[in-house]
C-alpha cells in the first residue's frame, strides 16, 4: 500500500543490530522492587497497603486515584517493606507466587467487563506517556473511531523492543489490537511498521490471515526515517490523515496504540494478568549481553544491567529511552516502571556529551527537518527571550520534541531543552493565573461535599422515618407537591449525570491533549460534578422514601 | 542532555564546517579571477581575510568575549575573502582595511556578532567603500593585461604603500561590460554599441569565464547541501524574468537577460553573497521572496538607477525587508486548517 509523507525528519544512524540479534528472555528476578506511584499519566496512585504486609504478583498494592491515574499491582511476592509519598518497596521472598484475576475472552465478554479489567490490571501506555489505557479504550463514547493505528515504527535508534515483541508474540499482539479495536468500536486496524524490522514484518505477515475478525487488519511498511513513530506523523504516514492542532487523533477517527500495550492488555484480559512485568531493550557498549528481556516493574536499573554484564568502568551514562527523545539517568537506583522501553548503558565515545553552544546562524536546517513544519529557530529565539505570547503564535505546543532540530543544528543549540523549558514556564504560569478560579472550584467542591453528607443524612433519616412508619393520620399536606419534587429531582439527578460524563470528556480530553500538565483543578470539577450527582441521588432516595410513606395509609 | 549531537555521529556538520565549505568553495571564483586580472586578486583575498580575523579579534577583546571559539568558527574569514573577492586587483592596503572595519567591526560585531547582524557584512563593508571611494572601487584593468612583469611588481608595491602607479593609471583603467554598456548613451542602439567593439579583446569573455567559475562552487555548496537552493534560483529567475521584459520591450536600448547573468556579480552575489544564512530570510517560502528581491532590485538599479551593478544594494536592501519576510511567512503547521486558523498569525508577533 502507499504510503503518505509528513514533512521534515532525519536519518540518524540506527544501532539497532545491537540489540535486536538476540531473542527475547526472562531477567534474574529481583531480590527487591521499588514501585513508584505515579509511572502513568495524571494523579499518583494511593496506596492500600501497610509495611509487613505479605504481597503476591499481582496483589493491588496501590489504588488509582482520580480518573487520570492507574493502579499499581506488586510486581512479586513478598513483603512491604517501606511505603513513601512517592513509592512501595517490596522485598521478595523468593516464590514468585501469583495471585490474578479471573480470565475473560475478548470476543464475548461484555465490553463494560473488559474495560473494569483494562482499568483494574493498571494498565498505561507502555510506550512513552503512560496514559491510562482504559481511558483511551472510552474514547468511542465521544468519539466516532473507525480506524485503530499500531504504532510498531519504532523510529528512535538503538530501540527493539516492539520488533521483538512482534517477533515473538505476533497473534498476541494481534488479538489485543482486535480488543481495543472492539472497544473502540474501529472496523479497521493498520499497522504501520519502518521497513528496517523485516522479521517483525515476517512474522507479522504470516500472524494476519489467522486474525482478521472482527476487524480487518493492514500492515503498512513505511521508510524508515526518524520521526515516522511519532503519533501525528505515522497517522499522516499510513491514513494521509492530518491531526488538528491541540487536537486528538480521535477527532479525525483513529486511536494509537503501541504493541507492547496491546500484548499487556491481552494477557490482562485473557490471562487476568495485571501489569507487572514488561519487555525491556538493554542496549549499549558498556553491557556483554544486549538485548531484550522481560522485566518487572520497580526492578533497579542497576542490578538490572549488572545481570546482563555491565562494565561499570567504561560507562559513560544510563539513558532511559531512545537517544532522541530520551532522559540521562542520574541514579543507577532508579527502577524500571510502566514507560521504560529502553535502557542505554552508554560508553562515552558512544554518546558524548553535546559539544559548546555557539550563536545561531539562522541557517534554516531546523526548519527543513521539523516534522511539525513548525519555525525552530524563531522558537530558539522567541524562547530565550521569554517571549510566551509570540511563542503560542508560532505554535510552540503543536512541538512533539523529537529532537530533529537539535539534531542538524550547526551550532549545537540545544533545542528542545529550551522548548521543554518553555512549555514548563507556560503551564506554571497557566496554573499560576488559573490560580482564584482553582480555589472557586476547590470550594464549590467543598460545598457540593457537604450538600452531599446533608442530603444522604436526610435520606438516611427519611428511610428510618419510613421503615418504621406510624399511621401518618394528620397527613393532610398537599399532594401535587411530592409528585412535582419527584420530577424534577429526576431532572437534576440526571442533569447531574449529564455533568459528571461532560466533566469526564473534559477530563480525559485535557490529558490526552498534553499528559505532562496537571489536571488537578478538571479533576475537582470531576468530583465536584459526582458530589452533585451523589446528592442528587440522596435527594431522589429521600422525596421516593417520603412518597411512599405518604402514600402506604 | 543527552541528545546524540551531529558531530558526534557525523551526520550534520558544524558552523565551522560550513564556513570553510564556502570559503573552499570561493576557489574557483577567485582562481579564475587571478587568471584574468593577476596575482592582484590573491593579495587582494588575503589581505582582507588577515584584517578580518585580526578586526574580529581585537572587537572581541573589546567586547571582552571568547576570542578563540570566535575566530575558529571561520566566519570572519570567510567575511573578508567574500570582501576581497569583490574589490578591484591590487586595492591599495587601506582600502581593504577600511572595508574590514566597516564589515567586521561596524556591520558584524556592533550588532551583537555572528547570528546577530541584519545586514550582510562583506555588502556593507563593499557599499561602503564604493560609495566613498568610486575612483578606486572602478579601476578594473583590462583582462590579461599584467603581460609585463614590472607593472605586476609595481601593482603589489602600490598595494603596499597605498597608492595607484601613477605612470600606468591608464593601463588600470578599464571599465567592466556593465560600466560600458551603462554608458553608452542614449543615442547608441546596443546594435551599434556592440558593433564598435567598446571593451578591449576578451574583456567579455573573461567576465563570463568568472562568472562561469563562480556557478561552480556555488552548485557544489548546493550539492553539498550547505547552502539551499531556494534564494539563488529565486534571485536568478526573477532577474532572468524581468531582464526579459525590459529586454523584449526595447531590446535597442536594454541588455539581454544572458548579459546579466554573465556578467558583473550576478552569480558570485547568488551563491556566495544572498545565500548569507544570517542575514537572509529563514523559512522556505520567505528565501524564495527574498531571492526574487534581491534579483528585481539588481536589473532595476542597473537599468534604471545609477549604478551599472547592484547586487550589494540589493542585498542590503532586502536584509532591511528580512524581519517582515519572516513575520509574514510563517509555515502553516501541521494539523492546521488551510482555510481561516484563527491560530496564525495574522500580523505582527
Amino acid at each position: 500500500m502507499p504510503a503518505y509523507e509528513f514533512p521534515g525528519g532525519i536519518y540518524p544512524p540506527e544501532r539497532k543490530t545491537h540489540s535486536n540479534q538476540a531473542p527475547l528472555q526472562a531477567a534474574p528476578l529481583p531480590a527487591l522492587v521499588t514501585l513508584p506511584l505515579k509511572q502513568h499519566a495524571g494523579n499518583a496512585a494511593t496506596p492500600c497497603v501497610a509495611v509487613g504486609d505479605d504481597v503476591k504478583v499481582g496483589s493491588l498494592i496501590a489504588q488509582r486515584n482520580g480518573m487520570i491515574s492507574a493502579h499499581l499491582h506488586a510486581s512479586i511476592s513478598g513483603t512491604i517493606t517501606h511505603i513513601s509519598n512517592q513509592a512501595i518497596t517490596i522485598e521478595a521472598d523468593g516464590h514468585d507466587s501469583w495471585q490474578t484475576l479471573p480470565p475473560l475472552d475478548w470476543r464475548t465478554d461484555s465490553p463494560e467487563k473488559l474495560l473494569e479489567r483494562l482499568d483494574s490490571g493498571g494498565l498505561a501506555g507502555l510506550g512513552g506517556a503512560g496514559f491510562p489505557t482504559y481511558i483511551k479504550a472510552q474514547v468511542a463514547e465521544h468519539h466516532p473511531i473507525d480506524t485503530l493505528v499500531v504504532n510498531a515504527a519504532e523510529c528512535e535508534p538503538y530501540i527493539t523492543a516492539d520488533d521483538l515483541i512482534l517477533r515473538s508474540y505476533p497473534n498476541d499482539v494481534l488479538e489485543g489490537a482486535q480488543l481495543i479495536a472492539r472497544l473502540c468500536g474501529a472496523q479497521r486496524i493498520i499497522i504501520g511498521i519502518e521497513d528496517n524490522k523485516p522479521e517483525a514484518i515476517s512474522a507479522l505477515k504470516q500472524a494476519l490471515p489467522q486474525i482478521q475478525h472482527p476487524a480487518t487488519i493492514v500492515l503498512k511498511v513505511i521508510e524508515t526515517r526518524y520521526p515516522s513513530g511519532g503519533e501525528r506523523q505515522l497517522i499522516k504516514k499510513v491514513l494521509d490523515r492530518d491531526v488538528p492542532s491541540g487536537g486528538l487523533p480521535a477527532d479525525i477517527g483513529a486511536l494509537c496504540h503501541n504493541p507492547g500495550t496491546l500484548l499487556a492488555a491481552l494477557h490482562a484480559v485473557r490471562d487476568g494478568k495485571p501489569l507487572v512485568e514488561r519487555i525491556v531493550t538493554l542496549t549499549g557498549e558498556t553491557i556483554s549481553a544486549p538485548g531484550n528481556y522481560w522485566v518487572r516493574l520497580g526492578t533497579p536499573v542497576g542490578t538490572l544491567l549488572n545481570s546482563v554484564g555491565l562494565m561499570p568502568d567504561r560507562l559513560h551514562q544510563v539513558i532511559v529511552g531512545g537517544p532522541m527523545m530520551g532522559t540521562p539517568l542520574t541514579t543507577l537506583n532508579s527502577p524500571v516502571t510502566k514507560t521504560t522501553n529502553c535502557l542505554i548503558a552508554a560508553s562515552v565515545t558512544e554518546l558524548p556529551p553535546a559539544p559548546m553552544e555557539s550563536p545561531c546562524i539562522r541557517c534554516g536546517a531546523c526548519e527543513h527537518v521539523c516534522p511539525a513544519q513548525l519555525l525552530p529557530q524563531q522558537l530558539h529565539w522567541y524562547a530565550r527571550a521569554e517571549s510566551d505570547s509570540t511563542l503560542a503564535k508560532l505554535n510552540l505546543f503543536d512541538c512533539i520534541e523529537c529532537g530533529a532540530c537539535s539534531y542538524v543544528c550547526p551550532s549545537f543549540i540545544p533545542l528542545v531543552e529550551d522548548y521543554r523549558l518553555a512549555k514548563q514556564r507556560i503551564r506554571l504560569k497557566q496554573i499560576e493565573t488559573a490560580k482564584s478560579e482553582h480555589a472557586k472550584h476547590r470550594f464549590e467542591f467543598r460545598q457540593a461535599r457537604l450538600a452531599r453528607e446533608e442530603a444522604e443524612k436526610q435520606a438516611r433519616r427519611q428511610a428510618r422515618l419510613a421503615q418504621h412508619q406510624k399511621p401518618a393520620g394528620g397527613s393532610t399536606g398537599n399532594h401535587a407537591t411530592p409528585e412535582v419534587d419527584l420530577r424534577s429531582l429526576r431532572i437534576a439527578q440526571a442533569a447531574a449525570k449529564a455533568a459528571v460524563k461532560k466533566a469526564e470528556k473534559v477530563l480525559a480530553r485535557a490529558a490526552e491533549q498534553d499528559p505532562k500538565q496537571r489536571f488537578d483543578d478538571l479533576e475537582t470539577q470531576l468530583a465536584t460534578a459526582q458530589e452533585n450527582l451523589k446528592a442528587a441521588d440522596a435527594r431522589l432516595a429521600k422525596a421516593r422514601a417520603s412518597t411512599t410513606q405518604k402514600e402506604t395509609p | 542532555m543527552s541528545m546524540m549531537h551531529a558531530s558526534q555521529v557525523g551526520a550534520a556538520p558544524s558552523t565551522a564546517h560550513l564556513m570553510r565549505w564556502v570559503i573552499a568553495a570561493t576557489l574557483p571564483g577567485i582562481g579564475a579571477m587571478t587568471f584574468y586580472f593577476g596575482l592582484g586578486v590573491v593579495s587582494n583575498v588575503l589581505l582582507a581575510g588577515l584584517f578580518a580575523l585580526v578586526a574580529e579579534a581585537l572587537i572581541l577583546i573589546l567586547r571582552q568575549r571568547p576570542v578563540r571559539p570566535a575566530l575558529g568558527d571561520s566566519s570572519a574569514l570567510l567575511t573578508g575573502v567574500l570582501l576581497g573577492a569583490c574589490l578591484p586587483p591590487a586595492s591599495p592596503w587601506w582600502l581593504i582595511a577600511v572595508g574590514v572595519f566597516a564589515a567586521i567591526v561596524v556591520a558584524k560585531q556592533l550588532y551583537g556578532g555572528l547570528g546577530h547582524n541584519p545586514f550582510n557584512p562583506a555588502m556593507v563593508g563593499y557599499a561602503l567603500l564604493l560609495v566613498s571611494f568610486p575612483t578606486y572601487m572602478t579601476l578594473w584593468s583590462p583582462p590579461q593585461s599584467f603581460s609585463a612583469e614590472t607593472l605586476f611588481n609595481e601593482t603589489l608595491w602600490a598595494q603596499v604603500i597605498g597608492t595607484l602607479p601613477p605612470t600606468k593609471l591608464d593601463a588600470l583603467s578599464g571599465a567592466t561590460p556593465l560600466d560600458a554598456f551603462k554608458h553608452k548613451g542614449q543615442a547608441v542602439l546596443a546594435s551599434e554599441f556592440w558593433a564598435s567593439q567598446p571593451l578591449p579583446e576578451g574583456t567579455l569573455s573573461a567576465w563570463r569565464n568568472v562568472a562561469l567559475a563562480w556557478l561552480a562552487g556555488g552548485l557544489v555548496l548546493i550539492i553539498k547541501r550547505i547552502i539551499s537552493w531556494h534564494i539563488p534560483v529565486a534571485m536568478l529567475g526573477s532577474m532572468t524574468l524581468i531582464a526579459a521584459l525590459f529586454y523584449a520591450g526595447d531590446p535597442s536600448h536594454f541588455a539581454s537577460p544572458l548579459f546579466h547573468l554573465l556578467t558583473g556579480a550576478t552569480l558570485f552575489g547568488a551563491f556566495f553573497i544572498a545565500t548569507d544564512p544570517v542575514s537572509a530570510a529563514t523559512s522556505k517560502r520567505a528565501k524564495l521572496i527574498y531571492g526574487a528581491g534581491i534579483g528585481t532590485l539588481v536589473i532595476i538599479i542597473r537599468t534604471l538607477g545609477g549604478y551599472p551593478d547592484a547586487v550589494a544594494f540589493a542585498v542590503l536592501l532586502m536584509n532591511l525587508c528580512v524581519p517582515l519576510l519572516d513575520i509574514y511567512t510563517v509555515p502553516r503547521p501541521n494539523g492546521h486548517s488551510k482555510t481561516a486558523d484563527k491560530s496564525m498569525p495574522e500580523g505582527p508577533l
